[in-house]
Protein backbone atom coordinates (compact mmCIF):
# COMPACT_ATOMS: atom_id res chain seq x y z
CA UNK A 1 0.00 0.00 0.00
CA UNK A 2 0.89 3.12 -0.58
CA UNK A 3 3.14 5.43 2.01
CA UNK A 4 2.61 8.75 0.78
CA UNK A 5 3.42 11.40 2.90
CA UNK A 6 -0.08 12.64 4.51
CA UNK A 7 -0.16 15.66 6.63
CA UNK A 8 -0.86 15.28 10.22
CA UNK A 9 -3.46 17.36 12.21
CA UNK A 10 -1.60 19.67 15.05
CA UNK A 11 -2.67 18.93 18.50
CA UNK A 12 -4.23 22.53 18.92
CA UNK A 13 -5.84 20.79 15.57
CA UNK A 14 -7.30 17.52 17.30
CA UNK A 15 -7.60 19.14 20.23
CA UNK A 16 -10.54 21.24 18.91
CA UNK A 17 -11.86 18.14 17.06
CA UNK A 18 -12.03 16.41 20.71
CA UNK A 19 -13.64 19.71 21.88
CA UNK A 20 -16.54 19.82 19.09
CA UNK A 21 -17.68 16.80 20.26
CA UNK A 22 -17.53 17.78 24.00
CA UNK A 23 -14.30 15.77 24.71
CA UNK A 24 -11.17 17.30 26.48
CA UNK A 25 -8.15 15.19 26.16
CA UNK A 26 -4.87 15.93 28.22
CA UNK A 27 -2.22 16.86 25.55
CA UNK A 28 -0.60 13.05 26.73
CA UNK A 29 -3.95 11.14 25.25
CA UNK A 30 -3.65 13.69 22.19
CA UNK A 31 0.04 12.94 21.62
CA UNK A 32 -0.93 9.31 21.66
CA UNK A 33 -3.69 10.04 19.33
CA UNK A 34 -1.25 11.35 16.90
CA UNK A 35 0.84 8.09 16.97
CA UNK A 36 -1.64 6.26 16.30
CA UNK A 37 -3.10 8.93 13.35
CA UNK A 38 0.39 8.37 12.03
CA UNK A 39 0.53 4.83 10.97
CA UNK A 40 -2.98 4.90 9.72
CA UNK A 41 -4.01 7.96 7.72
CA UNK A 42 -1.35 6.70 4.64
CA UNK A 43 -3.23 3.48 4.98
CA UNK A 44 -6.59 4.89 4.77
CA UNK A 45 -5.46 7.03 2.25
CA UNK A 46 -4.36 3.83 0.14
CA UNK A 47 -7.42 2.25 0.86
CA UNK A 48 -9.31 4.65 -0.51
CA UNK A 49 -7.60 5.06 -3.65
CA UNK A 50 -7.84 1.23 -4.14
CA UNK A 51 -11.45 0.69 -3.22
CA UNK A 52 -13.91 1.70 -5.70
CA UNK A 53 -16.36 4.08 -5.38
CA UNK A 54 -19.43 2.85 -6.85
CA UNK A 55 -18.81 -0.17 -4.14
CA UNK A 56 -21.47 0.75 -1.84
CA UNK A 57 -20.40 0.42 1.96
CA UNK A 58 -21.20 -3.20 3.84
CA UNK A 59 -24.35 -2.81 6.34
CA UNK A 60 -23.39 -2.88 9.68
CA UNK A 61 -23.92 -5.89 10.83
CA UNK A 62 -23.62 -8.23 7.31
CA UNK A 63 -20.62 -7.57 4.74
CA UNK A 64 -21.77 -9.71 2.19
CA UNK A 65 -25.29 -8.45 0.72
CA UNK A 66 -25.94 -12.19 -0.96
CA UNK A 67 -25.44 -13.68 2.68
CA UNK A 68 -28.62 -13.92 4.89
CA UNK B 1 -16.25 -32.59 33.85
CA UNK B 2 -17.32 -31.64 31.06
CA UNK B 3 -20.70 -29.75 30.50
CA UNK B 4 -22.52 -32.60 28.53
CA UNK B 5 -21.08 -35.32 31.54
CA UNK B 6 -21.97 -32.91 34.31
CA UNK B 7 -25.62 -32.21 32.77
CA UNK B 8 -25.95 -36.01 32.30
CA UNK B 9 -24.57 -36.81 35.95
CA UNK B 10 -27.47 -34.57 37.02
CA UNK B 11 -29.92 -36.05 34.91
CA UNK B 12 -29.59 -39.43 35.91
CA UNK B 13 -29.91 -37.95 40.11
CA UNK B 14 -26.44 -38.71 40.48
CA UNK B 15 -26.04 -35.15 42.26
CA UNK B 16 -28.43 -32.07 42.42
CA UNK B 17 -27.81 -28.55 41.05
CA UNK B 18 -27.25 -27.12 44.30
CA UNK B 19 -24.49 -29.57 44.60
CA UNK B 20 -23.13 -28.79 41.32
CA UNK B 21 -23.36 -25.08 41.92
CA UNK B 22 -21.95 -25.15 45.58
CA UNK B 23 -18.58 -27.49 44.07
CA UNK B 24 -18.19 -24.55 41.62
CA UNK B 25 -18.65 -21.96 44.11
CA UNK B 26 -16.33 -23.86 46.70
CA UNK B 27 -13.74 -23.90 43.75
CA UNK B 28 -13.77 -20.74 42.71
CA UNK B 29 -13.69 -19.69 46.70
CA UNK B 30 -10.61 -22.00 46.97
CA UNK B 31 -8.73 -21.32 43.79
CA UNK B 32 -9.83 -17.84 42.41
CA UNK B 33 -7.25 -16.07 44.32
CA UNK B 34 -4.58 -17.12 41.80
CA UNK B 35 -6.14 -16.38 38.65
CA UNK B 36 -8.65 -13.39 39.17
CA UNK B 37 -11.07 -14.58 36.97
CA UNK B 38 -14.43 -13.79 38.49
CA UNK B 39 -15.25 -10.11 38.88
CA UNK B 40 -18.18 -11.07 40.94
CA UNK B 41 -19.29 -14.38 42.40
CA UNK B 42 -23.50 -14.71 42.38
CA UNK B 43 -23.12 -17.30 45.81
CA UNK B 44 -26.52 -17.27 47.71
CA UNK B 45 -28.15 -16.23 44.17
CA UNK B 46 -27.17 -18.80 42.16
CA UNK B 47 -27.63 -21.23 44.87
CA UNK B 48 -31.35 -20.26 45.68
CA UNK B 49 -31.69 -20.56 41.58
CA UNK B 50 -30.69 -24.01 41.96
CA UNK B 51 -33.13 -24.74 44.76
CA UNK B 52 -35.79 -23.25 42.68
CA UNK B 53 -35.10 -25.41 39.44
CA UNK B 54 -38.06 -27.63 38.47
CA UNK B 55 -37.67 -31.10 37.18
CA UNK B 56 -35.11 -31.51 34.45
CA UNK B 57 -35.99 -29.91 30.99
CA UNK B 58 -33.43 -28.29 29.42
CA UNK B 59 -30.18 -29.43 28.51
CA UNK B 60 -28.13 -27.30 30.79
CA UNK B 61 -30.29 -28.07 33.66
CA UNK B 62 -28.48 -27.18 36.77
CA UNK B 63 -25.30 -26.75 35.36
CA UNK B 64 -22.84 -23.99 36.78
CA UNK B 65 -21.86 -21.58 33.91
CA UNK B 66 -20.01 -17.95 34.21
CA UNK B 67 -20.13 -14.90 31.57
CA UNK B 68 -18.22 -12.60 30.81
CA UNK B 69 -18.43 -8.92 32.89
CA UNK B 70 -19.82 -7.15 30.02
CA UNK B 71 -22.82 -9.04 29.79
CA UNK B 72 -25.84 -7.86 31.79
CA UNK B 73 -26.95 -10.52 34.52
CA UNK B 74 -30.22 -8.88 36.59
CA UNK B 75 -29.35 -7.60 40.01
CA UNK B 76 -25.44 -8.35 39.46
CA UNK B 77 -22.97 -5.34 38.70
CA UNK B 78 -21.96 -5.02 35.35
CA UNK B 79 -18.56 -3.20 35.62
CA UNK B 80 -16.86 -4.08 32.08
CA UNK B 81 -13.82 -4.42 33.93
CA UNK B 82 -13.92 -0.28 33.98
CA UNK B 83 -14.02 2.59 36.94
CA UNK B 84 -16.59 3.97 34.63
CA UNK B 85 -18.85 1.80 35.04
CA UNK B 86 -17.79 0.56 38.63
CA UNK B 87 -21.37 0.84 40.07
CA UNK B 88 -23.73 -0.10 37.29
CA UNK B 89 -26.41 -2.83 38.22
CA UNK B 90 -28.05 -4.39 35.83
CA UNK B 91 -31.76 -4.27 35.86
CA UNK B 92 -32.32 -7.16 33.21
CA UNK B 93 -30.68 -10.10 31.78
CA UNK B 94 -29.09 -9.72 28.53
CA UNK B 95 -30.66 -12.37 26.08
CA UNK B 96 -28.24 -14.59 25.75
CA UNK B 97 -28.39 -15.12 30.00
CA UNK B 98 -32.39 -15.42 29.70
CA UNK B 99 -31.26 -18.62 26.96
CA UNK B 100 -28.92 -20.12 29.36
CA UNK B 101 -31.39 -19.96 31.82
CA UNK B 102 -33.96 -21.36 30.02
CA UNK B 103 -31.97 -24.25 29.07
CA UNK B 104 -31.24 -25.22 32.96
CA UNK B 105 -27.83 -22.86 33.57
CA UNK B 106 -27.36 -21.38 36.72
CA UNK B 107 -25.02 -18.24 35.91
CA UNK B 108 -22.29 -18.21 39.17
CA UNK B 109 -20.81 -15.32 38.10
CA UNK B 110 -19.16 -12.43 36.37
CA UNK B 111 -15.45 -12.78 34.08
CA UNK B 112 -12.58 -10.85 34.10
CA UNK B 113 -12.12 -8.89 30.34
CA UNK B 114 -10.09 -6.47 29.20
CA UNK B 115 -11.55 -2.70 29.84
CA UNK B 116 -14.99 -2.84 28.36
CA UNK B 117 -13.67 -5.80 26.04
CA UNK B 118 -11.31 -3.54 24.00
CA UNK B 119 -7.64 -5.00 24.70
CA UNK B 120 -6.84 -8.57 23.90
CA UNK B 121 -4.91 -8.87 27.25
CA UNK B 122 -7.34 -8.34 30.45
CA UNK B 123 -5.02 -6.46 32.35
CA UNK B 124 -7.80 -4.00 33.89
CA UNK B 125 -6.10 -1.19 35.59
CA UNK B 126 -8.95 -0.82 37.99
CA UNK B 127 -9.78 -4.26 38.76
CA UNK B 128 -6.11 -6.30 37.80
CA UNK B 129 -5.12 -8.58 35.84
CA UNK B 130 -6.75 -12.02 34.40
CA UNK B 131 -3.37 -14.73 35.49
CA UNK B 132 -3.14 -17.69 33.00
CA UNK B 133 -3.76 -21.21 34.59
CA UNK B 134 -0.75 -22.45 32.54
CA UNK B 135 1.56 -19.86 34.21
CA UNK B 136 0.10 -17.18 36.42
CA UNK B 137 3.19 -14.93 35.83
CA UNK B 138 1.45 -14.56 31.76
CA UNK B 139 -1.45 -13.01 30.17
CA UNK B 140 -4.74 -15.04 29.46
CA UNK B 141 -5.65 -13.32 26.22
CA UNK B 142 -8.40 -11.15 25.46
CA UNK B 143 -10.47 -9.27 26.17
CA UNK B 144 -12.75 -12.50 27.50
CA UNK B 145 -9.50 -13.38 29.64
CA UNK B 146 -11.60 -14.76 32.89
CA UNK B 147 -13.94 -16.46 30.75
CA UNK B 148 -10.17 -18.50 29.16
CA UNK B 149 -8.80 -18.56 32.84
CA UNK B 150 -11.90 -19.68 34.62
CA UNK B 151 -12.76 -22.81 31.98
CA UNK B 152 -9.05 -23.75 31.86
CA UNK B 153 -8.80 -23.94 35.56
CA UNK B 154 -11.86 -25.89 36.20
CA UNK B 155 -13.41 -23.44 37.84
CA UNK B 156 -17.02 -23.47 35.84
CA UNK B 157 -17.47 -26.10 32.71
CA UNK B 158 -18.07 -23.34 30.58
CA UNK B 159 -18.43 -19.42 30.07
CA UNK B 160 -19.23 -17.44 27.67
CA UNK B 161 -17.31 -14.39 26.54
CA UNK B 162 -17.52 -11.79 23.71
CA UNK B 163 -15.58 -11.23 20.56
CA UNK B 164 -15.12 -8.05 18.31
CA UNK B 165 -11.68 -8.65 17.09
CA UNK B 166 -10.31 -12.02 18.13
CA UNK B 167 -11.16 -11.40 22.15
CA UNK B 168 -12.97 -15.54 22.45
CA UNK B 169 -10.01 -16.91 20.09
CA UNK B 170 -7.28 -15.53 21.61
CA UNK B 171 -7.97 -16.80 25.00
CA UNK B 172 -9.07 -19.63 23.71
CA UNK B 173 -5.93 -20.58 22.44
CA UNK B 174 -4.07 -18.78 25.31
CA UNK B 175 -5.72 -20.89 28.10
CA UNK B 176 -5.57 -24.33 26.26
CA UNK B 177 -9.68 -24.30 25.56
CA UNK B 178 -11.97 -24.45 22.78
CA UNK B 179 -13.85 -21.44 22.12
CA UNK B 180 -15.74 -20.03 18.73
CA UNK B 181 -17.04 -16.82 17.45
CA UNK B 182 -19.86 -17.17 16.03
CA UNK B 183 -21.14 -15.68 12.62
CA UNK B 184 -22.01 -11.84 13.55
CA UNK B 185 -25.70 -12.22 13.76
CA UNK B 186 -25.86 -15.62 14.44
CA UNK B 187 -26.08 -14.75 18.74
CA UNK B 188 -28.45 -11.48 20.11
CA UNK B 189 -26.28 -9.11 21.37
CA UNK B 190 -29.09 -7.62 23.76
CA UNK B 191 -27.61 -6.62 27.43
CA UNK B 192 -23.89 -6.60 26.23
CA UNK B 193 -21.98 -3.62 26.23
CA UNK B 194 -21.10 -2.88 23.06
CA UNK B 195 -17.57 -2.04 21.49
CA UNK B 196 -18.25 -1.99 17.82
CA UNK B 197 -21.91 -3.01 16.21
CA UNK B 198 -20.02 -4.34 13.22
CA UNK B 199 -18.11 -6.80 14.89
CA UNK B 200 -19.72 -8.21 17.91
CA UNK B 201 -20.32 -11.27 18.71
CA UNK B 202 -21.34 -13.15 22.06
CA UNK B 203 -19.86 -16.68 21.89
CA UNK B 204 -19.03 -19.85 24.03
CA UNK B 205 -15.83 -21.08 25.58
CA UNK B 206 -15.28 -25.02 27.18
CA UNK B 207 -13.31 -27.77 27.42
CA UNK B 208 -14.49 -29.43 24.00
CA UNK B 209 -16.16 -28.40 20.89
CA UNK B 210 -19.37 -30.52 21.72
CA UNK B 211 -19.54 -28.72 25.15
CA UNK B 212 -19.23 -25.40 22.45
CA UNK B 213 -21.75 -26.49 20.66
CA UNK B 214 -24.36 -27.26 23.31
CA UNK B 215 -23.69 -23.60 24.76
CA UNK B 216 -23.99 -22.10 21.46
CA UNK B 217 -27.28 -24.18 20.73
CA UNK B 218 -28.77 -22.80 23.67
CA UNK B 219 -27.93 -19.20 22.91
CA UNK B 220 -27.96 -18.93 19.06
CA UNK B 221 -31.43 -17.62 17.12
CA UNK B 222 -32.90 -14.75 16.21
CA UNK B 223 -34.52 -11.89 18.70
CA UNK B 224 -37.17 -9.72 17.01
CA UNK B 225 -36.06 -7.36 19.22
CA UNK B 226 -32.50 -7.24 18.27
CA UNK B 227 -31.80 -5.76 15.00
CA UNK B 228 -28.47 -7.14 15.10
CA UNK B 229 -29.69 -10.89 14.84
CA UNK B 230 -29.97 -12.60 11.20
CA UNK B 231 -33.49 -13.61 11.15
CA UNK B 232 -32.01 -17.06 9.62
CA UNK B 233 -31.77 -19.47 12.52
CA UNK B 234 -28.54 -21.70 11.06
CA UNK B 235 -27.81 -25.32 11.25
CA UNK B 236 -28.09 -26.83 14.98
CA UNK B 237 -24.79 -27.48 16.06
CA UNK B 238 -24.72 -30.81 18.46
CA UNK B 239 -26.99 -32.82 15.26
CA UNK B 240 -23.68 -32.38 13.36
CA UNK B 241 -21.07 -33.27 15.43
CA UNK B 242 -20.40 -36.90 14.52
CA UNK B 243 -20.29 -36.11 10.95
CA UNK B 244 -16.77 -36.38 10.95
CA UNK B 245 -14.68 -34.28 8.40
CA UNK B 246 -13.92 -37.17 5.76
CA UNK B 247 -14.50 -35.16 2.40
CA UNK B 248 -14.42 -31.67 4.16
CA UNK B 249 -12.12 -29.37 2.28
CA UNK B 250 -10.02 -27.65 3.97
CA UNK B 251 -7.85 -24.45 3.39
CA UNK B 252 -4.83 -23.48 5.01
CA UNK B 253 -4.38 -19.50 4.70
CA UNK B 254 -0.94 -19.39 3.48
CA UNK B 255 0.59 -15.75 4.24
CA UNK B 256 -0.55 -16.96 7.79
CA UNK B 257 1.92 -19.84 7.95
CA UNK B 258 4.29 -19.23 5.40
CA UNK B 259 6.17 -16.95 7.23
CA UNK B 260 5.25 -13.29 5.44
CA UNK B 261 3.84 -12.60 9.16
CA UNK B 262 5.87 -13.24 12.00
CA UNK B 263 5.26 -16.55 13.25
CA UNK B 264 6.70 -18.62 15.72
CA UNK B 265 8.09 -21.74 14.88
CA UNK B 266 7.29 -24.18 17.76
CA UNK B 267 3.22 -23.05 17.08
CA UNK B 268 3.59 -23.24 13.23
CA UNK B 269 4.97 -27.18 14.06
CA UNK B 270 2.15 -27.32 16.30
CA UNK B 271 -0.27 -25.97 13.63
CA UNK B 272 1.02 -28.04 11.10
CA UNK B 273 0.52 -31.56 12.92
CA UNK B 274 -2.92 -30.75 13.57
CA UNK B 275 -3.15 -30.15 9.87
CA UNK B 276 -1.84 -33.88 9.43
CA UNK B 277 -3.80 -35.15 11.72
CA UNK B 278 -7.31 -33.69 10.02
CA UNK B 279 -5.81 -35.22 6.61
CA UNK B 280 -5.75 -38.29 8.62
CA UNK B 281 -8.90 -38.19 9.40
CA UNK B 282 -10.05 -37.88 6.00
CA UNK B 283 -10.66 -33.82 4.77
CA UNK B 284 -8.57 -32.69 1.71
CA UNK B 285 -6.05 -30.39 3.08
CA UNK B 286 -4.29 -27.58 0.83
CA UNK B 287 -2.22 -24.36 1.11
CA UNK B 288 -4.65 -21.68 -0.46
CA UNK B 289 -3.08 -18.21 -1.17
CA UNK B 290 -5.56 -15.20 0.31
CA UNK B 291 -3.10 -12.74 0.58
CA UNK B 292 -6.03 -10.17 -0.04
CA UNK B 293 -7.48 -10.81 3.52
CA UNK B 294 -4.33 -8.81 4.71
CA UNK B 295 -6.41 -5.53 4.04
CA UNK B 296 -9.02 -6.64 6.78
CA UNK B 297 -6.13 -5.59 9.01
CA UNK B 298 -6.71 -2.33 8.61
CA UNK B 299 -10.26 -2.62 7.59
CA UNK B 300 -11.42 -3.83 10.87
CA UNK B 301 -9.58 -0.63 12.41
CA UNK B 302 -11.38 2.11 10.20
CA UNK B 303 -14.70 0.64 11.37
CA UNK B 304 -14.14 -0.54 14.78
CA UNK B 305 -12.51 2.63 16.59
CA UNK B 306 -15.08 4.92 15.30
CA UNK B 307 -18.07 2.85 16.03
CA UNK B 308 -16.42 2.34 19.83
CA UNK B 309 -16.05 6.05 19.89
CA UNK B 310 -19.69 6.52 19.39
CA UNK B 311 -20.63 3.67 21.63
CA UNK B 312 -18.51 5.40 24.33
CA UNK B 313 -19.17 9.68 23.64
CA UNK B 314 -21.51 10.25 26.93
CA UNK B 315 -18.53 8.84 29.36
CA UNK B 316 -16.19 10.39 27.30
CA UNK B 317 -17.69 13.55 27.73
CA UNK B 318 -17.68 12.92 31.34
CA UNK B 319 -15.48 10.34 32.68
CA UNK B 320 -12.90 10.47 30.69
CA UNK B 321 -10.26 10.15 33.17
CA UNK B 322 -11.63 6.85 34.58
CA UNK B 323 -10.43 5.00 31.76
CA UNK B 324 -7.27 3.15 31.65
CA UNK B 325 -4.78 4.44 29.18
CA UNK B 326 -4.61 2.26 26.69
CA UNK B 327 -8.49 2.08 25.97
CA UNK B 328 -8.64 6.08 26.79
CA UNK B 329 -6.04 6.30 23.51
CA UNK B 330 -7.71 3.88 21.55
CA UNK B 331 -11.42 5.40 22.28
CA UNK B 332 -9.95 9.24 21.27
CA UNK B 333 -8.08 7.63 18.05
CA UNK B 334 -11.60 6.79 17.08
CA UNK B 335 -13.07 9.98 18.07
CA UNK B 336 -10.72 11.96 16.09
CA UNK B 337 -10.39 10.03 13.00
CA UNK B 338 -11.65 11.57 9.61
CA UNK B 339 -15.61 11.42 9.01
CA UNK B 340 -14.63 9.28 5.72
CA UNK B 341 -12.18 6.30 7.89
CA UNK B 342 -15.68 4.24 8.50
CA UNK B 343 -17.54 4.32 5.31
CA UNK B 344 -14.43 3.75 3.70
CA UNK B 345 -13.98 0.50 5.80
CA UNK B 346 -17.52 -0.81 5.24
CA UNK B 347 -16.81 0.02 1.17
CA UNK B 348 -13.58 -1.68 1.85
CA UNK B 349 -15.60 -4.75 3.89
CA UNK B 350 -17.93 -5.22 1.00
CA UNK B 351 -15.51 -5.63 -2.00
CA UNK B 352 -13.51 -8.15 0.18
CA UNK B 353 -16.59 -10.16 1.60
CA UNK B 354 -16.82 -10.80 -2.52
CA UNK B 355 -13.33 -11.57 -3.50
CA UNK B 356 -13.73 -14.22 -0.27
CA UNK B 357 -16.51 -15.42 -1.47
CA UNK B 358 -15.05 -18.25 -3.89
CA UNK B 359 -12.58 -18.74 -1.46
CA UNK B 360 -15.62 -19.98 0.42
CA UNK B 361 -16.76 -22.22 -2.73
CA UNK B 362 -14.28 -23.92 -2.68
CA UNK B 363 -13.28 -24.88 0.94
CA UNK B 364 -15.96 -25.96 3.70
CA UNK B 365 -13.43 -24.76 6.30
CA UNK B 366 -9.78 -22.45 6.02
CA UNK B 367 -7.42 -23.59 9.01
CA UNK B 368 -4.64 -21.13 10.19
CA UNK B 369 -2.88 -20.91 13.76
CA UNK B 370 -5.02 -18.75 16.03
CA UNK B 371 -2.66 -16.76 17.18
CA UNK B 372 1.09 -16.34 16.44
CA UNK B 373 3.07 -16.80 19.93
CA UNK B 374 1.90 -18.42 22.81
CA UNK B 375 1.25 -16.16 25.96
CA UNK B 376 2.60 -13.28 26.78
CA UNK B 377 4.18 -12.70 30.51
CA UNK B 378 2.01 -9.44 31.76
CA UNK B 379 3.21 -6.37 31.34
CA UNK B 380 5.13 -7.97 28.21
CA UNK B 381 4.92 -5.36 25.28
CA UNK B 382 6.26 -5.40 22.46
CA UNK B 383 6.75 -9.00 22.18
CA UNK B 384 9.24 -11.05 20.01
CA UNK B 385 8.14 -13.47 18.08
CA UNK B 386 10.38 -15.74 15.30
CA UNK B 387 13.12 -13.10 16.09
CA UNK B 388 10.85 -9.52 15.55
CA UNK B 389 10.12 -7.43 17.82
CA UNK B 390 6.34 -6.20 17.38
CA UNK B 391 3.69 -4.89 19.54
CA UNK B 392 1.33 -7.19 20.73
CA UNK B 393 -1.76 -5.79 19.67
CA UNK B 394 -0.20 -5.98 16.08
CA UNK B 395 1.14 -9.75 16.59
CA UNK B 396 -2.31 -10.61 16.47
CA UNK B 397 -4.41 -8.77 14.09
CA UNK B 398 -3.50 -10.45 10.53
CA UNK B 399 -4.54 -14.28 12.66
CA UNK B 400 -7.76 -12.65 13.85
CA UNK B 401 -9.53 -9.38 11.94
CA UNK B 402 -9.97 -11.27 8.39
CA UNK B 403 -12.60 -13.72 10.08
CA UNK B 404 -14.49 -10.45 12.45
CA UNK B 405 -14.76 -8.59 8.98
CA UNK B 406 -16.05 -11.62 6.94
CA UNK B 407 -18.25 -12.02 9.70
CA UNK B 408 -17.92 -15.83 9.45
CA UNK B 409 -17.85 -18.24 12.15
CA UNK B 410 -14.33 -19.00 14.08
CA UNK B 411 -13.09 -21.06 16.46
CA UNK B 412 -9.73 -22.09 18.60
CA UNK B 413 -8.85 -25.55 19.16
CA UNK B 414 -5.86 -26.71 21.32
CA UNK B 415 -3.50 -28.36 19.23
CA UNK B 416 -0.22 -28.52 21.18
CA UNK B 417 2.23 -26.89 23.46
CA UNK B 418 5.25 -24.80 23.33
CA UNK B 419 7.08 -24.26 26.57
CA UNK B 420 3.92 -25.46 28.56
CA UNK B 421 2.19 -22.74 27.29
CA UNK B 422 -0.98 -24.23 24.96
CA UNK B 423 -1.32 -22.96 21.13
CA UNK B 424 -4.27 -23.23 18.87
CA UNK B 425 -5.73 -24.07 15.92
CA UNK B 426 -7.92 -21.57 13.90
CA UNK B 427 -11.06 -23.79 12.43
CA UNK B 428 -12.96 -21.15 10.29
CA UNK B 429 -15.97 -22.02 8.09
CA UNK B 430 -18.72 -19.94 5.97
CA UNK B 431 -20.99 -17.42 7.39
CA UNK B 432 -23.41 -19.79 9.79
CA UNK B 433 -21.46 -22.58 9.23
CA UNK B 434 -20.75 -23.08 13.21
CA UNK B 435 -21.78 -26.61 12.46
CA UNK B 436 -19.04 -27.32 10.61
CA UNK B 437 -16.70 -25.74 12.16
CA UNK B 438 -17.12 -27.44 16.02
CA UNK B 439 -17.62 -30.85 14.21
CA UNK B 440 -14.17 -30.46 12.86
CA UNK B 441 -12.87 -29.68 16.25
CA UNK B 442 -14.77 -32.48 17.53
CA UNK B 443 -13.71 -35.07 15.07
CA UNK B 444 -9.98 -33.79 15.63
CA UNK B 445 -10.67 -33.94 19.64
CA UNK B 446 -12.10 -37.47 19.26
CA UNK B 447 -7.95 -38.85 18.19
CA UNK B 448 -6.40 -36.43 20.42
CA UNK B 449 -6.14 -35.01 23.74
CA UNK B 450 -4.98 -31.47 23.75
CA UNK B 451 -8.20 -30.05 24.94
CA UNK B 452 -8.09 -32.92 28.13
CA UNK B 453 -4.76 -31.40 29.44
CA UNK B 454 -4.79 -29.97 33.13
CA UNK B 455 -2.85 -26.73 34.34
CA UNK B 456 -0.77 -27.40 37.28
CA UNK B 457 -2.92 -26.89 40.63
CA UNK B 458 -2.79 -22.93 42.41
CA UNK B 459 -0.08 -23.09 44.89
Amino acid sequence: MSTDSTPLPSLAELRALARLQGVEPSDADLEAVLGFLGTVLPTLRALEDRTGRDIPPAGMYHPDPEAT
Amino acid sequence: MTIAELAAAIRRGELSPHEAVQAALDRIEREDGAYNSFLAVRGEESLAEADALGAPSGPLHGVPLAVKDVIDVAGTRTTAASKVLADNVATADAIVVARLRRAGAIIVGKLNTHEFAFGASTTSAAFGPARNPWDTERICGGSSGGSGAAVAAGLVPGTLGTDTAGSIRIPAAFCGVTGIRPSTGRVPNRGVVPVSWTYDTVGPLARTAGDCALLLDAIAGPDPDDASTTPVAGEPCLDALQLGVKGLRIGVVSHLVGGEVPLDPGVAAAVETALVVLEDLGAHVERVDAAFLRRAEVVQQLVMLPEAAEAHLPWLRTKLADYGADVRARLLAGLLLPSSAPITGQRARRALAEEARPLFERYDLLAAPEMPLVAPRIGEDPVEVDGHELAYRLSLIPYNSPWSCLGVPTASVPCGFVDGLPVGLALTGRRLGEATVLRAAHAYQQVTDWHERRPPSPA
